[in-house]
């Protein structure tokens, strides 16, 4: 009996924080379907009393947010795409290959994640504006292209793909990059998934380099549209909902059809690091 | 696998693994692209970057008309004659320890709960609470923003109050500081969950069969064991809130005032609002230096004489 009451005490709170951890969105989304004298009203209320996609128009109009949101998801996929692959040849290179060094540079790989972004980003703009690459996508990508974190996590994930196959596919003559195509790649699908999923979330939300990078407000990623719209128009606030809305709403729908691997990827970072 | 098969025979061993002996074919030039590759972008994107920062940071350097001349250490001694660095600095650190407190005790207490009570809700739980990590951080920073409006703002409206939370210096990195926790303690609930689902259940049991309430098993034995799964969580926690920046640029722009003023800020706001890249360049280095001494101590303390001195 005591243990029925503190096992509905736990739910009751545990119920509370899950609705405190999504009442912004429920409220975001609802918002951006009201009008504007709605939004203002002194006399609140969590359902709009007329719907309207007013609020979606004008971002539409203002700038151009399905361009962006096309920017951020060809962006996202593009970089994703390249910095899975390179990460898993990395990982595999550090896993299963024996060299001189290895161990000391694996040591230098892992210590860069623990650089402040602030540190290198001064040098960095200066080189890639020295490059001549401002306002191009390359800027964005190459940074990008080879993640400390990604090899990290492959390298962790290597321990599940045994020596034995390796060697037994060297004794049959198959080449290095078939057995690493055919044989690790297949047998990291999940390190792989968990790891796109991480990689394409860090791009779509990056603001500050694709800020600092392009100027041309077409080929701008949606973080940043984002923040100039709010700049802008200040006071649209129906369009900051519906805006916000666009840009986590993509998230949260592959999110909720993914679930399981983001947290199983979430999960293995903190069980195997 | 293997060891189900009887007369499988020992593992072999590739000549390659032998030293003097030629390495499996295709294995060295694989082996030089991927090193050569890593070495040559930690060298251009790390290395140099490090060492042009610190360069950079001796020198008054305005790349809008071209100025870079040597001034030795006068950005550093500027820097820690500037009050805005120490209120900053004084903001980080609160930020940071408020945070990194919540995501603690949150990731625990709800790990904790769930994992002892449920077995049929801890999926839906658990997603739920992991929501606001996967959302984008600039996005879900404008959501707050309106949510701490004083007028319309869900805050507001839900607690009865009339603060204006993000123009009142006595609030705002207070606010600053509960959306943050709310973005990211889920993250700890998984981490916890993982640490949890990994202990030992036999200790467990003997301690109940000791006849161990709950607190006390909680305190005595299952916070003991975390340690590693704290650790991770602190540690990473610090490294990214030193470095938090977006919130406050969407929030309050490190208003009223200085109040909210995060050292990332500070350096950003040097660097490409103002353009003194020297300056923000010695602002950035000691946000280095205290991330890399700050991460030695803690890993000091985990493998010093704290370990396994549970209570």
């Amino acid at each position: 009996m005591r243990r029925g009451i503190a096992s509905l005490c736990l739910h009751g709170a545990l119920l509370a924080v899950a609705a405190v951890t999504i009442f912004p969105f429920v409220w975001m989304l609802l918002s951006s379907f009201k009008s504007a004298d709605e939004i203002s009203a002194v006399d609140q209320h969590l359902l709009p009393h007329v719907w309207t996609l007013e609020n979606y128009r004008s971002i539409q109009e203002n700038f151009d947010a399905v361009r962006l949101l096309g920017n951020s998801l060809m962006l996202s996929i593009v970089i994703t795409a390249i910095a899975v692959y390179t990460s898993l040849l990395g990982g595999y290179v550090f896993g299963k290959y024996r060299f001189r060094g290895r161990g000391a540079l694996f040591a230098v790989v892992l210590a860069t994640m623990m650089i402040p972004w602030a540190v290198v980003l001064i040098p960095r703009y200066t080189m890639f504006t020295g490059a001549g690459l401002q306002d191009s996508y390359a800027s964005i990508v190459i940074p990008a292209a080879i993640s400390s974190f990604g090899i990290f996590m492959m390298r962790q994930s290597m321990d599940n793909v045994p020596d034995e196959i390796l060697e037994a596919a060297r004794i049959d003559g198959a080449s290095e990059l078939y057995i690493f195509h055919r044989i690790v790649a297949p047998m990291s699908v999940n390190a792989i998934s968990a790891l796109a999923i991480f990689q394409f979330l860090w791009v779509w939300e990056d603001y500050l380099w694709p800020y600092l990078m392009l100027s041309t407000p077409s080929k701008q990623v949606l973080a940043v549209g984002l923040t100039t719209f709010s700049g802008q128009y200040s006071t649209d606030y129906g369009g900051l909902f519906a805006a916000t809305t666009v840009s986590i709403v993509p998230v949260v729908i592959v999110y909720v059809i993914f679930q399981k691997r983001f947290i199983a990827g979430a999960a293995s970072a903190a069980v195997k690091g | 696998m293997a060891t189900t098969i009887e007369s499988a025979p020992p593992p072999v061993r590739s000549p390659g693994r032998r030293r003097g002996t030629p390495v499996a074919r295709g294995e060295r030039p694989l082996r030089l692209v991927v090193v050569t590759t890593i070495i040559v972008a930690i060298l251009a994107l790390v290395a140099w970057p490090i060492v042009a920062a610190l360069l950079g940071s001796l020198h008054d350097w305005n790349p809008l008309n071209g100025t870079y001349e040597w001034v030795g250490t006068a950005n550093y001694r500027r820097l820690f004659d500037d009050p805005v660095f120490w209120t900053s600095s004084v903001n980080t650190v609160v930020f940071m320890v408020g945070a990194i407190l919540g995501r603690v005790v949150l990731g625990v207490a709800l790990a904790y709960a769930i994992y002892s009570r449920l077995t049929r809700t801890k999926t839906l739980f658990r997603t739920l609470y992991y929501l606001p990590t996967v959302t984008p951080l600039v996005a879900v920073a404008y959501v707050w923003r309106l949510m701490y409006h004083p007028q319309f703002g869900a805050v507001n409206s839900i607690l009865g109050l009339d603060v204006n939370w993000l123009y009142d210096s006595r609030f705002a990195l207070l606010a600053v500081m509960v959306m943050t926790i709310w973005k990211d303690f889920g993250f700890a609930v998984i981490l916890y969950l993982a640490g949890l689902y990994s202990l030992r259940t036999d200790v467990l049991q003997a301690a109940e069969v000791d006849g161990a309430g709950a607190w006390a098993r909680f305190r005595r034995v299952i916070w003991p064991m975390l340690r590693p799964t704290t650790l991770l969580v602190v540690v990473t926690s610090m490294i990214g809130y030193l470095q938090a920046f977006v919130q406050v640029l969407v929030l309050t722009g490190g208003g009223p005032g200085d109040s909210t003023s995060l050292i990332s800020y500070l350096i950003y706001q040097q660097a490409f609002e103002k353009y003194d890249f020297g300056y923000a360049s010695a602002a950035a280095f000691v946000l280095f230096v205290a991330t890399a001494v700050l991460t030695l101590l803690l890993f000091r303390a985990q493998s010093g004489p704290l370990r396994g001195k549970a209570r």
